[in-house]
């Protein structure tokens, strides 16, 4: 049997400031882990929601983004020879949805407006709700023709001015504002983001010819890459990509934030590392008799060892719960919304970052780790007290 | 003669510090008889401490053999030592070296947590040694909230609580005054004659000497005097 629980719990609680200290340090490791650990699964899932796999972005050949890219009409028209897209019953209408993406700065509610953001707004038709699968219309949507507009429910949320029967003034026809009549969501994907109103419309109120994209929606079972190549190919020129491509290079420069905040978490729980193992240097140190005295009557150098272990981890779960609940108290005082630019169409994309179970047992066990990591070479230190010479000592 | 409980035969401690070689031990023969309390005198360097060791299990002897009941502890590994010890010999030292985070009950109770014991015998073991010590009514105070003289009681409590055969005292009364001081030695008389413990004391005080019935000067890691006493009464030990 290890050395009592009781032990080791008030061997942490006489050390109150060091203790104090530890916690404080692997307790912001962990809030930082939880948010962006959080962030990253946010990410993950509003561009897994927004990728329909039958689903293709065609932009201008050489474009990054819908923002940069301009197809011509007749461009289009060639779209609609393509014999694996989705057709309307009896019409026989293709499945591509003509879209004109432009921004407009909206001020942001979490602030006050005290800053702006530019949001997306998107140039429809009738056909896009049913190429975007996942988009669900609350309420009302744009009458076509009508000075109308509705929102996303992620911009509607994060942006002032776009409550129901609200105008926004748009292009330039800023004498004839646009009403917000509706709401829309995707899913939680990028487009809740955004703002949709009917194409031609916002075409004559930018003053546009061009379309920035085209979405296509291919019959079920057909497979993605011929298209593709076909439209990347020298009869049409354009450049098509599924939506999970598209989206997932849109969100390139999230990753490479990401990535970052990786490295500093990393650099933070080396720190956090340090911090517990100098802490054990020092309990080790001030307890050089105590466990002299364990060993003598009879405790080995392994119950040593895992005692001073099994302090170090439960000295890095007081940190890692106070982070935990640090995380939770920052999401709900600051929001769970966070919003970002994408790499190249530097519109806002927004996400709703989630505390999950999951990510607080994997704060729990990387936290339990670094302190077992942190504590390993004073625990083995502390297995190897030579009894004779420590007793002598006292 | 009674059945040797420790017996040394031809035993040599030599420590090596910076290559150069120090005896501590030189040829010790000793036999100690089962039930006897002996105490080892000596200036200090003669080996007291390192001859306790030996019978410890703490440390090995460089040559010769160490006998304690029918174990040969220089054949036996660390790993062997350590439950040995566990199992067969209580410590006592002079600054106590009571976990100062845990109460007079949890100090007593840390031998028996090496034993397969329900929690409920755990209690109960300890609460025997504490009575014995006289602390039953300390068992939740920490040590400091104990004086010296409760401390040593209360390290007593742990090396008997798994009724070892053999008691090793590392100058018990070496931290306490002389009131206490006797306290605690006619404690160790207690042992030694109702419960029959082997006690092996080292001691630089020629009064504490006497509760022994043996006496071994030691000097140069020579056994210089081996003195019998007339052994003490039991009347005398009085815990209180």
């Amino acid at each position: 049997m290890a050395l009592p629980f009781s032990y080791h719990w008030r061997n942490l609680l006489v050390r109150k400031t060091t203790t104090g200290l530890n916690i404080l340090v692997v307790a912001a490791v962990v809030g930082v882990f939880c948010w962006l650990i959080g962030f990253a699964g946010a990410l993950h899932s509003s561009l897994a929601t927004a990728s329909d796999s039958r689903k293709l972005i065609v932009l201008k050949s050489g474009a990054t983004s819908e923002s940069n890219s301009a197809i011509r009409t007749d461009e289009y028209n060639k779209l609609n020879q393509i014999a694996e897209v989705e057709r309307l019953p009896g019409s026989g209408a293709p499945l591509i949805s003509p879209e004109m993406i432009v921004q407009v700065q909206l001020p942001r509610v979490r602030d006050q407006g005290t800053t702006r953001a530019n949001v997306g707004v998107r140039g429809v038709t009738e056909t896009a709700l049913q190429v975007h699968r996942n988009i669900k219309v609350l309420g009302r949507s744009f009458a076509p023709g009508a000075q109308e507009v509705i929102a996303g429910v992620s911009a509607a949320k994060q942006f002032g001015g776009l409550e129901i029967g609200e105008t926004i003034h748009l292009g330039y026809a800023s004498d004839r504002p646009y009403r917000i009549v509706g709401y829309f969501s995707a899913a939680g994907g990028p487009l809740e983001s955004e703002i949709w109103g009917y194409l031609p419309s916002l075409m004559n109120a930018y003053n546009r010819a061009m379309y920035s994209s085209a979405s296509m929606l291919l019959q079920p079972g057909a497979a993605a890459e011929p298209v593709i190549t076909q439209i990347n190919g020298p009869a049409i020129q354009l450049k098509a990509q599924t939506e999970a491509q598209y989206w997932s290079e849109q969100a390139k420069n999230i990753r490479i934030y990401l990535n970052i905040t990786y490295v500093l978490v990393a650099i933070m729980s080396l720190a956090a590392i340090f911090s517990i193992a100098n802490t054990m240097f020092s309990s080790v140190a001030g307890r050089t008799r105590e466990i002299a005295m364990l060993r003598t009557i009879g405790f080995s150098g392994v119950q040593i060892l895992t005692g001073f272990l099994l302090e170090a981890v439960m000295l890095s779960l007081l940190g890692a719960v106070m982070g935990c609940l640090g995380c939770a108290a920052w999401l709900a005082t600051v929001g769970r919304t966070k919003d970002m630019f994408g790499a190249t169409t530097f519109t806002s994309l927004a996400f709703e970052i989630q505390l999950t179970p999951m990510i607080i047992l994997a704060a729990l066990g990387c936290v339990a780790l670094v302190g077992a990591v942190g504590a390993l070479f004073p625990a083995w230190r502390a297995a190897r007290v030579q009894v004779v010479t420590a007793l002598r000592e006292a | 003669m009674g059945a040797a409980a420790i017996e040394l035969t031809d035993v040599r401690k030599v420590y090596r510090k910076n290559r150069i070689e120090i005896p501590v031990l030189e040829g010790l023969d000793l036999r100690i008889e089962s039930g006897t309390f002996v105490v080892l005198m000596g200036p200090s360097g003669s080996g007291k401490s390192t001859l306790l060791h030996l019978i410890g299990g703490l440390d090995q002897p460089t040559s010769g053999r160490v006998r304690v009941g029918d174990y040969h502890l220089e054949e036996m590994t660390e790993r062997e030592l350590t439950t040995w010890r566990s199992r067969h010999v209580g410590f006592i030292f002079q600054m106590y070296h009571l976990v100062p985070v845990l109460t007079a009950a949890q100090n007593v109770e840390l031998p028996l947590l090496l034993f397969r014991m329900s929690a409920a015998e755990r209690r109960e073991r300890v609460r025997t040694a504490l009575s014995v010590v006289g602390l039953e009514d300390r068992m939740d105070h920490r040590p400091n909230q104990l004086s010296g003289g409760q401390e040593q009681r209360v390290a007593i409590a742990r090396a008997i609580v798994t009724d070892p055969e053999v008691i090793l005292a590392d100058e018990p009364t070496g931290d306490l005054d002389a009131q206490t001081s006797e306290g605690i030695l006619n404690l160790l008389n207690l042992l030694n004659t109702d419960f029959g413990k082997t006690i092996l004391m080292v001691t630089h005080d020629p009064k504490a000497a006497a509760h022994g019935q043996r006496t071994l000067h030691l000097d140069k890691g020579v056994l210089e005097r081996d003195t019998m006493h007339a052994p003490r009464a039991a009347a005398a030990a009085s815990v209180n």
